[in-house]
């Protein structure tokens, strides 16, 4: 058995890391949850926001939080014109799963083009900040991932909870029909979504960059570990996505500290398997 | 005249559903509509709701042609509807759900105004603001759907089968609030099964036969038309 | 030369040309591409056995593929088993692990779609992740350069070539023999709606089971041979995305439904893979598969072989006569004779008049008539119902929609169900179908219980319904939608008799100039047409007809009514809920009333109408003027 403090350290790592997945994971669970569409192309996207903050700060020497500032409001676009071809082509919750598919190679292979498959590490000055808490370490980067994760995931519930366009969403998800008839604009309301979903991807994309190794093939190592965390955290609930990633982020953690680490995966996994096995009904 | 269809035809999918249907509903007054199961009732109003397109004919509300209308563009005019099966969206609360019935501008302005009006006369409402749509009754879910369309503030209410699924007693009660709406200004559309109901609450009422209208005028001479009976019961006197 | 000797053959002609090639020392490269190119063909047709004939999209053909790679891994290079029996052994391990999943999973109902595509991607994973850990791999792969490779011709190389060959030609002919066979006809029709196809007899858990153990199946064999062929097996090469990725990329550019769209889809994408290979156009070149991959989705939804084949003109005569009017009026059909259509000579199949009507188009064994009031037989022997419903009760939610029902139909009767909106009418056809279960109460037939048996089972027993909206197999063409309720009904007909029989009903129905048309082409008239034949195939000993009429206008109600009066006379039981209440009094014997769940009135038509109480809650007065 690990001592106190190694536990204890897993668990803090295991939190940061569990911040990392629900940020990845929030913009899947709206568009998902609300749009009714599977969008594979967010991990494609979020590494996309990835290697362009990469590239902004190592090229251009601009600030990750600068870059940040920069890349949102283009993913915002991206997202929106996602969702008009969407419509154009009348694509269905599984097709969408599959032109996704797509798209992910398409960008991965761009990716790959552009950059190499080379691994690349974005080495700042604040790789280094750390906070002290006793005896336990809590890197600055990963902290602000969490904390980032934490006030979006709270803000996002709050805006579907409390306002106007927040309940419009969550009742043309329900029965779009009976929400037109009462003066809700549909179409308008899903480009916002599918746009505000993409930004999602691109604020996560910073910090992937910021705090893991970079390399295309990467994409598809996030792809299990976020859909378990938006199954289990139900579709379309900012909140159950934080809480799952944190869920799942410590049970890894604990269990790399306590058996080998190659067991960690597996925990994401059979979670998500018992779940869709046995929970009644979908989110 | 207020809401004006004119030998309208629509499909639904592409089954046709009402061949020639022609009504007319003035202000103020409350109109029923009445025919047996599957004359195309439901989808007489889905279309004058804008739920349901219409492949030909003559629909207009206030002068206004209802075919240039997009379907959310409907409850701006003043159009609210009651579905039939209630419709609620069941993983919102009561207060949400109500929320939805006055999203339209005007409708949220006065919001505050509108919800204690509805509270008045729903108080059951009221206690479970917070609840889920989907865990109310039967007939606290048809009143929540009659308030969603009142948060609205529609100059003309569509009611769909108000009475399906509820308790005889329950439904005298529903149709006491209905002829309250009224009396407040409301201009009416009723769709009922429920022949006795429709006919006693309306100043005009209209059968609809098999996608057509077959009759129509005042409540008293219809309930002994023996038209309806026929179309209800089958049984054409010898 | 059937069609079926013609396909079989040219696979089979193919094969051997293809076999040739190594003894005519072609280059090494080659011989490596093309065992690529087999490899694929197996895999990508493999995988749609399930996922595309059942519609069951997999994202974890990889588990099966790595599963059988380890299985002749492990024997082959740690246990020293020769290799060829590896492959046998590989695929059987791996057919037992898709068994498993399918057992498991197939349960599960709302486990379709992108659901199960997920669950299949997570068991990919921690599969991975086992065999990782364990000493199965533990790390550092297994090596497999020691295993001997028999000589079954002059180089290795050859052998693998060969036993890749042999594999694609093993899957493509399985494709093909499965798409062709009465258990393809119910994968297909899973596809398009697996309740109904359950409710039309096709046992679907054990079809899906059946298709998902074969494809794995071939999938480890698969595996098996690629182990030796890498010669060095481990965990990230083996269950990395490329497989499951692959696979759908492959059957859905040629085409999941079709069985040698796999194979096409494989030959496309590893020649253009190939082609792209070194240095940059290798990422390059997955950019444009993937991209060739959404237009084809977007643009072709069934793929390149289904869209290829539909441009080809058509080479044997498949005239579908005139239209015309959509049904034969036959007026007071002598009850012997088949109805006849007019169709036009060219119409393929025989023709309905060179049968004698004969008894084997009749209900057998029926009784006459029972006239009056239910119950009293004016016969000596007690007539047993068909039909036996007792005190059903069923809830939905809170709302009790069944109360204590008692209904019975005895044999050869046509009994109206009728009621008010919400009455629960509908309710009743689904439990009696098996749609749903029952809380309290019994159904039988003909003395056997209903309640407790999959829909599938009381469809062979003899009971089938029609949809108020029409719910045909959107990608059969309406005769193999009628045969599909032959081939599963109670008679289990083979494919071909069941086409003949569809034939028949399509006949009957006025449908045979449309047997070749998708239901989407019909018109709605048509489709409900279409429902009753599909209905009425397979000689159910109970038909329930669910609001037939709603939709139509007067000449095709009028259509209609006689067709249900033609299929009375031969002696059919029928149950029916209809709203038009001119038919319901043209055309039962009695009429049951239902209001909030519970029977109000049975017996005569007008005495039921006229009965207070039916009066009451029709009109809200209690008496009719």
């Amino acid at each position: 058995m690990p001592s106190l403090t190694l536990l204890g350290q897993s668990v803090i790592s295991g939190l940061l890391a569990g911040g990392m997945y629900a940020l990845l994971a929030l913009g899947l669970s709206l568009s998902w949850g609300l749009l009714r569409l599977v969008n594979l192309g967010h991990f494609a996207l979020a590494f996309l926001g990835a290697y362009l903050t990469y590239h902004l700060g190592t090229v251009y020497k601009l600030d990750p939080w600068l870059s940040v500032v920069a890349i949102v409001p283009c993913f915002f676009a991206i997202g929106v014109a996602l969702h008009v071809v969407f419509v154009r082509f009348r694509v269905s919750e599984f097709t969408s799963l599959l032109v996704t598919f797509g798209l992910t190679v398409i960008v991965e292979s761009l990716i790959q083009w552009r950059w190499t498959a080379d691994f690349r590490r974005y080495e700042t000055a604040y790789a280094t900040a750390s906070v002290r808490v006793g005896p336990l370490f809590v890197p600055g980067l990963e902290l602000a991932a969490c904390l980032t994760a934490t006030l979006l995931a709270l803000a996002t519930w709050a805006w579907l909870r409390f306002t106007y366009v927040g309940k419009a969403l969550r009742a043309s998800a329900e029965d779009p029909a009976m929400a037109a008839a009462f003066g809700i604009n549909h179409r308008a309301q899903a480009l916002l979504l599918s746009g505000l979903s993409a930004a999602y991807a691109g604020v996560a994309g910073a910090y992937v960059a910021l705090i893991a190794t970079l390399a295309p093939s990467q994409i598809w190592a996030w792809v299990g570990v976020v859909f378990a965390v938006v199954i289990i955290g139900g579709l379309a609930n900012p909140i159950g996505a934080l809480g799952a990633g944190l869920l799942i982020g410590v049970s890894e953690s604990v269990t790399m500290a306590v058996a080998a680490p190659a067991w960690a995966p597996l925990v994401s996994f059979s979670v998500l398997i018992l779940l869709l096995l046995l929970r009644p009904g979908r989110a | 005249m207020l809401l004006e269809a004119h030998e309208l035809a629509i499909s639904y999918g592409d089954a046709p559903a009402v061949w020639a249907a022609s009504l007319s509903v003035e202000e103020g007054e409350i109109v029923s509509v009445i025919g047996p199961n599957g004359a195309g009732k439901t989808t007489l109003i889905n279309a004058v709701a804008g739920l349901q397109p219409f492949r030909s004919g003559r629909l207009s509300f206030a002068g206004l042609d209802l075919s240039t209308v997009p379907p959310h563009g409907v409850c701006r005019l003043g159009i609210a509807l009651v579905p039939e099966g209630r419709r609620l969206f069941t993983r919102m609360s009561v207060e949400e759900n109500l929320d939805i019935g006055g999203y339209r501008g005007e409708a949220r302005r006065a919001r505050a105004l509108t919800l204690e009006r509805v509270y008045g006369l729903f108080p059951i409402l009221r206690a479970r603001r917070r609840q889920l749509a989907g865990s109310l009754s039967g007939g606290q879910q048809q009143m929540l759907a009659i308030g969603r369309a009142l948060m609205a503030r529609p100059r003309l209410l569509l009611l769909d089968e108000p009475s399906l699924g509820l308790a005889p007693a329950v439904v005298e009660q529903m149709f006491d609030i209905i002829r309250a709406i009224h009396d407040e200004g409301v201009t009416i559309l009723l769709v009922e099964q429920n022949v006795a109901k429709a006919l006693k609450i309306a100043d005009r009422a209209y059968v609809l036969e098999q996608g057509r209208t077959i009759a129509s005028g005042a409540p008293a001479q219809l309930l002994e038309d023996p038209r309806i009976q026929e179309a209800y019961l089958g049984l054409r006197e010898a | 030369m059937t069609e079926r000797q013609r396909a079989l053959g040219g696979v089979l002609s193919a094969g051997v040309v293809l076999a040739l090639f190594p003894a005519l020392g072609m280059p090494a490269f080659f011989e490596s591409f093309l065992y690529l190119i087999f490899h694929w063909v197996a895999l990508a047709t493999s995988w749609s056995l399930l996922s595309g004939y059942a519609g069951y999209f997999s994202f974890g053909h990889g588990a099966f593929f790595g599963a059988g790679m380890y299985a002749t891994a492990t024997l082959a290079g740690s246990a020293g088993v020769p290799f060829l029996w590896t492959l046998p052994l590989a695929g059987l391990v791996s057919a037992a692990l898709g068994a498993a999943v399918g057992a498991v999973v197939f349960r599960v109902k709302r486990l379709r779609g992108e659901l199960f595509g997920l669950l299949t991607l997570a068991v990919t994973f921690v599969l991975a992740t086992i065999v990782l850990n364990t000493r199965i791999d533990g790390g550092p792969g297994v090596y497999l350069n020691n295993v001997p490779v028999p000589k079954l011709v002059a180089s290795p190389t050859g052998t693998i070539y060969l036993l890749g060959l042999v594999l694609a030609l093993a899957a493509v002919a399985t494709a093909y023999l499965v798409a062709h066979s009465r258990f393809g006809l119910g994968l297909f029709a899973i596809h398009d709606d697996e309740d109904v196809a359950e409710v039309k007899g096709v046992p679907t858990f054990r079809a899906k089971l059946a298709a998902l153990a074969l494809s794995a199946g071939i999938a480890g064999v698969a595996g098996g041979i690629q182990a030796i062929y890498v010669g060095y097996v481990t965990v990230g090469e083996t269950f990395s995305i490329t497989v499951p990725l692959y696979v759908v990329l492959m059957s859905i550019l040629g085409g999941a439904r079709h069985w040698l769209g796999p194979a096409a889809g494989a030959i496309i994408i590893t020649a253009s893979l190939y082609a792209f290979t070194g240095g940059e156009s290798a990422v390059l070149g997955r950019a444009v598969v993937a991209l060739l991959l959404i237009l084809v989705i977007l643009l072709l939804p069934d793929g390149i072989v289904p869209a290829v084949l539909a441009w080809r003109p058509r080479s044997r005569a498949q005239a579908i006569s005139a239209p015309g009017s959509p049904v034969v009026d036959n007026a007071a059909a002598p009850m012997r004779a088949p109805a006849v259509a007019p169709s036009s000579p060219a119409s393929s199949g025989h023709m309905a008049t060179d049968r004698p009507a004969s008894a084997d188009h009749r209900w057998a064994p029926q009784r006459p008539r029972v006239g009056g009031s239910p119950g009293v037989s004016s016969q000596s022997l007690p007539v047993a119902p068909l039909l036996e419903c007792r005190d059903v009760w069923r809830a939905f939610g809170g709302i009790q929609a069944l109360r204590g029902v008692n209904v019975a139909v005895p044999a050869g009767e046509i009994v109206g169900l009728v009621g008010p909106n919400g009455s629960g009418k509908t309710t009743l056809i689904n439990v009696i179908s098996g749609h749903y279960p029952l809380d309290r109460g019994t159904i039988s037939l003909a003395g056997t219980g209903l309640a407790g048996c999959p829909a599938h089972q009381i469809a062979t027993l003899g009971v089938s319904r029609t949809y108020q909206i029409p719910r045909p197999f959107a990608h059969l063409t309406a005769l193999d939608n009628v045969a599909l309720a032959a081939a599963f009904g109670p008679e289990r007909a083979t494919t071909a008799a069941a086409r003949d029989e569809a034939l028949h009903w399509l006949e009957f129905t006025g449908l045979a100039h449309r047997k070749a048309m998708l239901p989407g082409q019909l018109n709605l008239h048509e489709r409900k047409f279409l429902e009753l034949a599909r209905a009425l195939a397979g000689r159910p000993r109970l038909i329930l007809l669910d609001e037939v009429l709603s939709g139509l206008n007067p000449g095709e109600i009028a259509n209609a009514v006689a067709l249900i009066r033609r299929i009375g006379e031969r002696g059919a039981t029928i149950l029916f809920v209809e709203h038009v209440m001119q038919a319901v009094l043209e055309l039962s014997s009695r009429v049951v009333v239902l209001n909030e769940g519970e029977v109000i009135a049975d017996g005569d038509p007008r005495e039921a109408m006229r009965d207070p109480l039916v009066v009451q809650v029709y009109l809200g007065k209690s008496h009719v003027a």
